[in-house]
């Protein structure tokens, strides 16, 4: 496995700053900055997302737009992305651009700058990503209705990241400010390095650019809710698509609890390819279903949810799918995995990890999730050492524990008639 | 005080790879990367699509799918496969058939003979090949039901025509997968399958490999030719899509080859216009206008020849407008300026590095240049052609390449809000069978 140098400082106003070297033809400047959708007032869904956006749109030595203008003709790539529980910021750019990046970096975090002309498109653009994602999409209103199976809606986690229409039409430029100057403070950011830089120079530069932003207290670290998750229900909703999908869906503990890596490699074993459990069980043998297969939604300070998606086959009803998805993972929970799916497992587990690690815009990410999850990015040299200590009693009790069909919610998504 | 930027002492290459003919005519490309502990690989072979049986379009792409689910010697290859830490993909194109994937560096020799196995002899059990044929309706009818499957579908049917191969969707239809049998899935296999004008790239920390398992795979000699298809003339044409919020717009014209003289100048002048971030469409529609989260496009080559493109998703009200100003942008009212120019150029030429950093970065796009009988070194040649491309010469290149009165505009959405909106266009309403 191989190991990744990770060399760490904080700067004087808070900034935390870690540096991974490697031979590299870029260099990845990564920050998080611990503010998401769960931070967001009542009545200002999607507020922390469409702030991603207005990022961009101008501060006091750069013009709307213009960042991104600078960073590609650097030759780079730049994006942003929003979750419940932090947004985060990236540039993978030539070794020659490090500087201008973190100077715009520092640049929108000392002084965004935001016209009200700009803040209208912005609004506008987020809406028209509501609509390509979701409202114009198959089966686009699923995760809202996972999410609000199991969290009341006034949980901090009870709404999606893109938040709603009517919540994005009641924003007003006056929050802008607001949401900036709460939450936008170089304590409450961690910047990774990753790639053609070494530590001194990347705590250099880091210093010489985002060390200038005048510091402020770090956030409170956001507790876990009292505002309880809903037991197991079942639901059923007709929508206007040609197939219909049964979803079962558990409540897991929050992304940093040691029981994940077990879950992780349950629900490789369980749904990845032709030759995993439900696959065989569902499709190849009782053929009740075309396909199937598992995810993660994963949440800091609130239950990950766990979803198993099946599409039932011709003539089978979601009901009997379902069924037959919990009597498979019933067993499993008895029986445990047998040693070939387990060694499968561990060897797919090696190169989906291998592999998040290949480019120094993954890597940087990675360390970046690691620093925030367990607070130290060097964790992601001993992820995998970890997962492959797992054990396949381990896989058993972790599917016994958290994947028991007692705690399955239920969501039958039905084709209309049309 | 804003920094400047510091360009690479040195232009950075594209890597050379070890190139080696085994005795049954597979080519092999080998990209020792060192630091890429995970190994990419694409198996390219010049499978026509228009050689498919005329009611059976998709087998190409079903005898593909399920090539991996059992073979002779093992029901359980999957397993086997998994086992490796490997996962594949395919596709199955108009000009190539490819089989590609990651597998841990130092499992690859273990990989190759399963591969070997893969391609030489899949079972083709009944049931895998109507799980995959099943898959391929269900994707085909759930695209059909988009505004982006709908326009995507519309395009290349306006782009070629339904008459001729290139025109239909490439993995068939519901109708044509249906009577696919599993003899029609052998014989296109025996057919179809061999190492002849084949090129297998591998990249990643492999060190000294050993192709021995591969030599194993035999085939027919023969390869028919890559016919090109004739162009068609513009249209504006609609698919209704009831109730959508969004109209898709995807706009495209045939156009040069990589070997056109043009061709450095024609990348830099599509991606001034609907390249990037900062090219004149995404700037006007998203940023300034809000219509749309992004406006994507350029000329992207095919094996013969490109194809110019504009994509776009709006909310339905502004399509019109949105089509009018995409159409307009083509028109080139206003010349390229210096600066939009050299920011193209700067991007396209230092992005390259960094979008050929990973295995599978190299793997794709070696790939795609042994499709088109095109060296390694191809990337490094286009990407110096860049260097010379100015303003004056893209501005040619664009006024010489693109008619606006011939471009393909296919819109997908509500027709009946779109319709009104696109009336001084004579859009033509048409319907996948």
């Amino acid at each position: 496995m191989p190991s990744y140098p990770v060399s760490t400082t904080t700067l004087d106003n808070g900034l935390e700053v870690a540096v991974l070297p490697s031979e590299s033809p870029a260099v990845t400047v990564n920050l998080w900055y611990s503010v998401g959708s769960a931070d967001e007032d009542a009545g200002r869904t999607g507020f922390a997302h469409l702030f991603e956006h207005l990022m961009f749109e101008g501060s006091s030595q750069v013009a709307p737009g213009e960042h991104m203008a600078l960073i590609e003709s650097a030759g780079g790539t730049v994006n942003a992305t929003t979750s419940a529980d932090r947004t985060n910021y990236f540039e993978t750019v030539p070794p020659g651009a490090l500087e201008l990046a973190l100077w715009l970096e520092a640049d929108r975090l000392a002084s965004l700058d935001i016209s009200e002309e700009h803040f209208a498109a912005q609004r506008d653009v987020v809406k028209e990503e509501k609509r390509e994602r979701y409202d114009n999409q198959p089966y686009g209103d699923l995760l809202e209705l996972l999410i609000g199976q199991h969290f009341p809606a006034d949980h901090p986690y009870g709404h999606l990241t893109i938040g709603s229409m009517a919540d994005l039409d009641d924003a007003e430029l006056a929050d802008v400010d607001a949401f900036f100057r709460r939450w936008y403070r170089p304590a409450n950011a961690r910047l990774v390095l990753a790639g053609a830089v070494g530590p001194e120079e990347g705590f250099a530069l880091a210093e010489r650019h985002l060390g200038t932003v005048p510091s402020a207290p770090a956030r409170t670290p956001r507790s876990v809710s009292d505002v309880a998750l809903h037991p197991p229900s079942e639901l059923r909703v007709e929508r206007d698509v040609p197939y219909s999908v049964s979803y079962l869906s558990w409540q897991l503990p929050p992304a940093a609890d040691p029981a994940h890596p077990a879950i992780d490699l349950a629900l490789s074993i369980l749904s990845d390819g032709h030759a995993s459990v439900l696959h065989r069980a569902l499709v190849a043998d009782q053929r009740v279903a075309q396909e199937a297969h598992a995810s993660l939604l994963t949440n800091q300070h609130a239950p990950s949810l766990a979803m198993v998606l099946t599409r039932p086959s011709a003539g089978t009803s979601t009901e009997v799918a379902a069924d037959a998805a919990l009597e498979t993972l019933r067993r499993f929970a008895e029986t445990g995995p047998d040693p070939e799916a387990f060694a499968r497992a561990r060897a797919q587990v090696e190169r989906d990890w291998l592999w998040q690690l290949a480019s120094t815009t993954d890597r940087a990410d990675a360390a970046n999730e690691a620093w925030a999850l367990w607070g130290d990015p060097a964790r992601i040299n001993t992820q995998l050492d970890e997962m492959l200590a797992l054990t396949p009693d381990g896989v058993q009790q972790a599917v016994a524990r958290w994947l028991a069909p007692s705690s399955a919610h239920r969501l039958h998504y039905v084709a209309g008639e049309h | 005080m804003r920094p400047t930027v510091t360009l690479a002492e040195t232009p950075w290459r594209f890597p050379t790879p070890h190139v080696t003919t085994l005795a049954n005519g597979l080519t092999v490309w080998l990209f020792d990367l060192p630091d890429q502990h995970v190994a990419a690989f694409e198996l390219t072979q010049p499978v026509q699509l228009a050689d498919e049986p005329a009611m059976l379009e998709g087998l190409a792409t079903v005898a593909l799918r399920a090539l991996d689910e059992a073979t002779s010697a093992h029901d359980d290859i999957q397993a086997l496969l998994d086992g490796q830490g490997a996962a594949l993909h395919a596709s199955a194109r108009l000009h190539a058939t490819r089989v590609g994937g990651l597998v841990p560096a130092r499992r690859w020799s273990a990989l190759a003979p399963l591969l070997t196995e893969v391609l030489t002899a899949p079972a083709y059990r009944p049931e895998d090949l109507d799980l995959h044929v099943e898959s391929l309706i269900t994707s085909h009818r759930t695209a059909m039901t988009t505004t982006a499957g709908a326009a995507q579908w519309a395009l290349r049917a306006g782009l070629h025509g339904l008459d001729q191969r290139a025109g239909r969707p490439l993995a068939g239809t519901p109708e044509s997968l249906a009577r696919i049998t599993r003899d029609d899935a052998l014989g296109w296999h025996h057919t179809q399958y061999s190492p002849a004008g084949a090129t297998l790239v591998l990249a990643g920390a492999i060190g000294d490999v050993d192709l021995g398992a591969l030599e194993a795979w035999s085939g027919p000699t023969h390869r028919s030719p890559a016919l090109i298809p004739d162009p068609r003339p513009g249209r504006v044409l609609v698919v209704d899509v009831p109730g959508a919020v969004q109209a898709t717009v995807r706009i495209g014209l045939r156009s040069i080859g990589r070997l056109d003289p043009r061709w450095a100048a024609a990348r830099i002048a599509g991606h001034v216009i609907a390249g990037g971030f900062a090219s004149r469409t995404n700037l006007e529609l998203r940023e300034r206008l809000g219509y749309t989260y992004g406006v994507s496009g350029g000329f992207h080559p095919g094996l013969h020849g490109s194809t110019l493109q504009l994509s776009t998703n709006t909310r339905t009200d502004v399509a019109g407008d949105a089509v009018r100003r995409l159409i307009d942008a083509t028109r080139l009212e206003r010349d390229f300026g210096d600066a939009e120019v050299e920011d193209a150029k700067s991007y396209r030429i230092g992005i390259a590095p960094l979008a050929n950093e990973t295995s599978a970065d190299i793997a794709a796009q070696a790939a795609t240049l042994a499709e088109a009988g095109l060296p390694a070194s191809h990337v490094d040649d286009a990407t110096d052609a860049l260097r010379g491309v100015t303003a004056a010469a893209a501005t040619a290149a664009w006024r010489e390449l693109v008619d606006p009165d011939e471009l393909v505009i296919a819109v997908a959405g509500d027709a009946e809000r779109l319709l009104p909106q696109l009336d001084d266009l004579s859009p033509e309403v048409v319907e996948p069978s």
